[in-house]
């Protein structure tokens, strides 16, 4: 029996597709530019499953790509020709909520944005909410660390998850606490992309609602206004719940998308919420509208109850699919810079949009410089496709050259492998080799993603150099 | 002292096939004179500071104290309330990932790292993360090594994210243990903003920080958070001192000198290991204790995995 024959043979008929048409819906995922078929996709209801179809899978050498909804935007979850995708999508009960010890326990299917639902009755939710969290699933945000508008304050997923529970390659069960002693191994499973282990169970972090939140949106004239702006709110001693600017660009797309009332005329706008006890929001809010009149904001505007204020996050929220409509196709990129470099960084895209003849708009988690510039662009016009990933590398060369970094929360998948040599040396890429090995020794689990080999490097030319010593001397160079 | 140097002790103990003990300012590990100290209490300092950023970039010798100083001049703090047990290097503390009452609130020391720079066990200089607070490039390597006791490799330089000083108010409600543990976990799941929960000698303490209600309960002095010292000369004999680390609903243990961290945290005194899933000795008499891998579980094979990736000659003793 092959490896395909042994899958339909142990599991339940309707839980393993092989047919071709079936099989679309698997063949990317939110980076639709790379698309591939695997041998099979597994649909597994339970632990017990799961451990079965990596139990087969190893005997064939079968590689496994895990999948959670499939949102991820650096190709994470692509499929390999000779592999097997595990779809963890029926996994989807909440096992247990516990509302005085605030934390709930959930199968990795579980979507982001029930888990809230789900608290809700108990007034407590669930922190994290990537602008995807009506889609994807939690198993996903754990492999990608996954960050949201209101991360700033809350923080990511690995600050939000107590335990996991992870099947590794050899079928072993562990599980991961935040109390274990010793190196942190759960710290290491969050963002690692499925090449350590099957997530099949976590325990969050549920957060009390907070009494109170205030929304405010500040509009200027000036970026370089706005990049001060938050600086000076951060400064100020607030850390607000989120803190997100917009360029001309993504303010007239999400405008047309959402209809709230953006300023149009704006060169950048800013929504600031802060949130906690009515008391320290009054507080707050002085604090923030002053710092904002002071550093140029020529309008502000305040939500005047809960539903204006989700409205006025929804045109940031639904940023993507707005600048989407604009444009057959668009690339998201996900560097991170320090703040004081934002007017020089959006600068320099400025004129790189010019060059490449691509437009751009930028999202910004401005709080915690994640930067989300949109390239605009058309796949069906040859090269333009090449065109925009050359841009989009370059942006995060740029990332890098300011003291940042390629990916802050969307991951590398095989997006960003390039990007990647750049960002680290050759020993730094050797570590993670053999971490993957300590896991994984037979390469099974999403082989060939998150971590370039030393060879793809040394071909591009790119390897990072250390004190000017080349790293692996002896490797032949093209 | 340049990191030269300490790469030069690293390949010289290599070469010499012996072993190197990391030290910050030994408060925890007594010295075996079998091996050679590996003395970071002189690389101190702090290398990267903006406060807008709101990450500090320090070297790993660098006392808490003086860290803690710096930070506060400028109104910002290290919020994991990372113990300082005299003198402690910020190094010992996040290769023992120590951190204090706000954990549950804020998060723990691990939550704050941004990225390391460290030199492993063959003398290759390493870095992993950054200044960024958002970076998913690579295995988060900067977080797996807390917690790994100088085992792994030389950590030399630790960014952490800092946080704006909060004005603090602490409170107490004398009350039974076991009322207490519930009242707590109550009161955290309120929007009330706390950032210390904990009970000791009879009293629930609370920490509130900023603008709040006005609370009926007794108000007490900020110290009181330095004064809840589970070390007590007292322990002695066959008493032994137990760091616990529990769910925060779970019952009184017996012998409790402290709980902390909204219940999660228990100091317990006792002559044996008490019978809950996450206990730490900490002794207070013969200072050493290293983790040992040599139990066969999974969970053994990765770790020790782990240490023959950063560490394989075993130099780090
Ligand atoms: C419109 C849009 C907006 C977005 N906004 C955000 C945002 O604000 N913030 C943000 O961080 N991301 C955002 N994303 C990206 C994406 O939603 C996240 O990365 C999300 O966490 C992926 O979850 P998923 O369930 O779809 O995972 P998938 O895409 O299916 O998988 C992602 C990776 O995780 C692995 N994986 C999935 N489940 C498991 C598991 N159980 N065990 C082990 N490995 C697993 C996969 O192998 C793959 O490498 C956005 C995406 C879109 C399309
Ligand atoms: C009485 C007493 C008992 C204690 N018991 C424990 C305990 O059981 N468990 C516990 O976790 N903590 C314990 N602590 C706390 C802890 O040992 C130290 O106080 C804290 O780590 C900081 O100390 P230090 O700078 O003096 O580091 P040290 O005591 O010198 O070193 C602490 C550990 O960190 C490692 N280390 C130090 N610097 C570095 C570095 N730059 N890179 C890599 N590794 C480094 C050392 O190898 C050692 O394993 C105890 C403290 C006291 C006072």
């Amino acid at each position: 029996m092959n490896v395909v024959q042994e899958l339909l043979h142990r599991l339940p008929r309707d839980q393993v597709i092989v047919d071709d048409e079936q099989k679309a819906p698997f063949e990317c995922d939110g980076l639709s530019a790379y698309r591939e078929k695997p041998l099979a996709v597994v649909l597994p209801a339970n632990i017990e499953q799961v451990k079965q179809t990596l139990a087969i899978c190893r005997k064939h050498s079968t590689p496994i790509i895990t999948r959670g909804s499939g949102t991820g935007l650096s190709g994470g979850s692509l499929p390999l020709k000779n592999g097997v995708v595990l779809g963890l999508s029926k996994m989807s009960r909440i096992l247990e909520i516990d509302p005085l010890a605030r934390t709930a326990v959930v199968e990795p299917g579980v979507r982001n944005i029930t888990i809230s639902q789900e608290a809700t009755p108990y007034n407590l939710y669930y922190a994290p909410d990537p602008s995807s969290q009506v889609a994807c699933s939690i198993g996903g945000n754990v492999a990608e660390n996954s960050g949201g508008v209101h991360c700033l304050k809350y923080g990511l997923t690995v600050h939000n998850v107590l335990a996991i529970k992870v099947i590794t390659i050899d079928g072993e069960e562990l599980v991961l606490d935040y109390r274990d002693d010793g190196v942190d191994l759960l710290a290491l499973l969050n963002g690692s992309e499925g090449l350590l282990g099957v997530i099949v169970e976590i325990k969050v972090k549920l957060l009390p609602k907070p009494d109170a939140s205030q929304l405010i949106m500040a509009a200027f004239e000036k970026v370089s206004d706005c990049a001060n702006a938050v600086t000076n709110i951060l400064k100020s001693g607030i850390i607000p719940a989120g803190l997100e600017m917009m360029d001309k660009f993504s303010i007239e797309a999400a405008e047309a998308f959402a209809h709230v009332g953006y300023p149009l005329e704006a060169a950048a706008l800013l929504l600031c919420e802060v949130d906690g006890n009515q008391y320290q929001v009054e507080a707050d809010t002085e604090t923030v509208s002053r710092v904002l009149k002071e550093n140029g904001a020529y309008m502000l505007k305040l939500s005047r109850n809960d539903e204006e204020r989700i409205a006025l996050w929804q045109g940031r929220k639904n940023a993507f699919p707005a600048v989407g409509r604009l444009s057959p196709d668009y690339y998201c990129m996900d560097g991170t810079i320090p703040r004081n470099q934002l007017a020089h960084v959006l600068d320099e895209i400025e004129r790189m949009s010019k060059y490449y003849e691509l437009k751009v708009a930028n999202v910004f988690h401005a709080g915690d410089g994640n930067l989300h510039p949109l390239i605009l662009y058309d796949a069906q016009i040859p090269g333009e496709l090449k065109k925009t990933e050359l841009f989009g590398a370059e942006i995060l060369k740029l990332c890098i050259d300011v003291g940042g970094t390629i990916t802050g929360e969307h991951g590398v998948g095989v997006e960003k492998l390039d990007s990647m040599c750049q960002q680290f040396s050759a020993p730094e890429i050797e570590i993670f080799h053999k971490i993957k090995r300590v896991f994984d020794p037979e390469n099974l689990l999403n082989p060939g993603k998150a971590v370039p080999t030393l060879h793809r490097c040394a071909e591009l030319g790119h390897m990072h150099v250390h004190n000017g010593q080349l790293p692996f001397a002896h490797l032949e160079r093209f | 002292m340049p990191l030269t140097h300490f790469q030069e002790q690293i390949k010289q103990a290599l070469h010499e096939k012996r072993r190197l003990q990391i030290i910050g300012n030994q408060s925890k590990v007594a010295l075996n004179h079998e091996h050679q100290a590996l003395d970071m209490s002189g690389y101190a300092g702090i290398t990267g500071y903006d406060p807008a950023e709101l990450v500090v970039t320090v070297k790993a010798g660098t006392k808490i104290s003086d860290l803690k100083q710096e930070l506060s001049e400028h109104n910002q703090m290290l919020a994991f309330d990372t113990p300082d047990y005299g003198d402690s290097t910020i190094g010992g503390n996040y290769a023992c990932g120590l951190s204090g009452p706000s954990q549950p609130f804020f998060g723990a020391l691990r939550d704050f790292v941004l990225g390391i720079k460290m030199i492993d066990g063959q003398g290759q200089q390493l870095t992993f993360g950054g200044q960024m607070i958002k970076n998913v490039a690579g295995y988060d390597v900067a977080r797996l090594l807390v917690g790994s006791k100088g085992l792994f490799g030389l950590v030399t330089e630790i960014s952490l994210k800092v946080l704006p000083l909060m004005e603090e108010k602490t409170y107490s409600i004398e009350m039974g243990q076991a009322d207490a543990i519930i009242k707590m976990n109550e009161m955290a799941g309120t929007a009330l903003p706390i950032s210390g929960c904990a009970y000791y000698q009879g009293k629930l303490y609370y920490r509130l920080i900023g603008v709040h209600p006005p609370q009926s309960a007794m108000p007490e002095d900020n110290y009181i958070w330095h004064k809840m010292n589970p070390f007590r000369p007292e322990i002695s004999g066959k008493q032994k001192l137990w760091r616990v680390s529990v769910d925060s609903m779970h019952p009184p243990i017996h012998n409790t000198l402290l709980i902390d961290q909204v219940g999660a945290r228990r100091w317990v005194v006792s002559e044996n290991k008490p019978d809950v899933s996450h206990v730490d000795l900490w002794n207070l008499h013969e200072k050493t204790r290293r983790p040992s891998f040599d139990s066969h579980t999974k969970i053994t094979d990765i770790k020790r995995g782990l240490k023959s990736v950063f560490d394989p000659y075993e130099i780090f003793y």
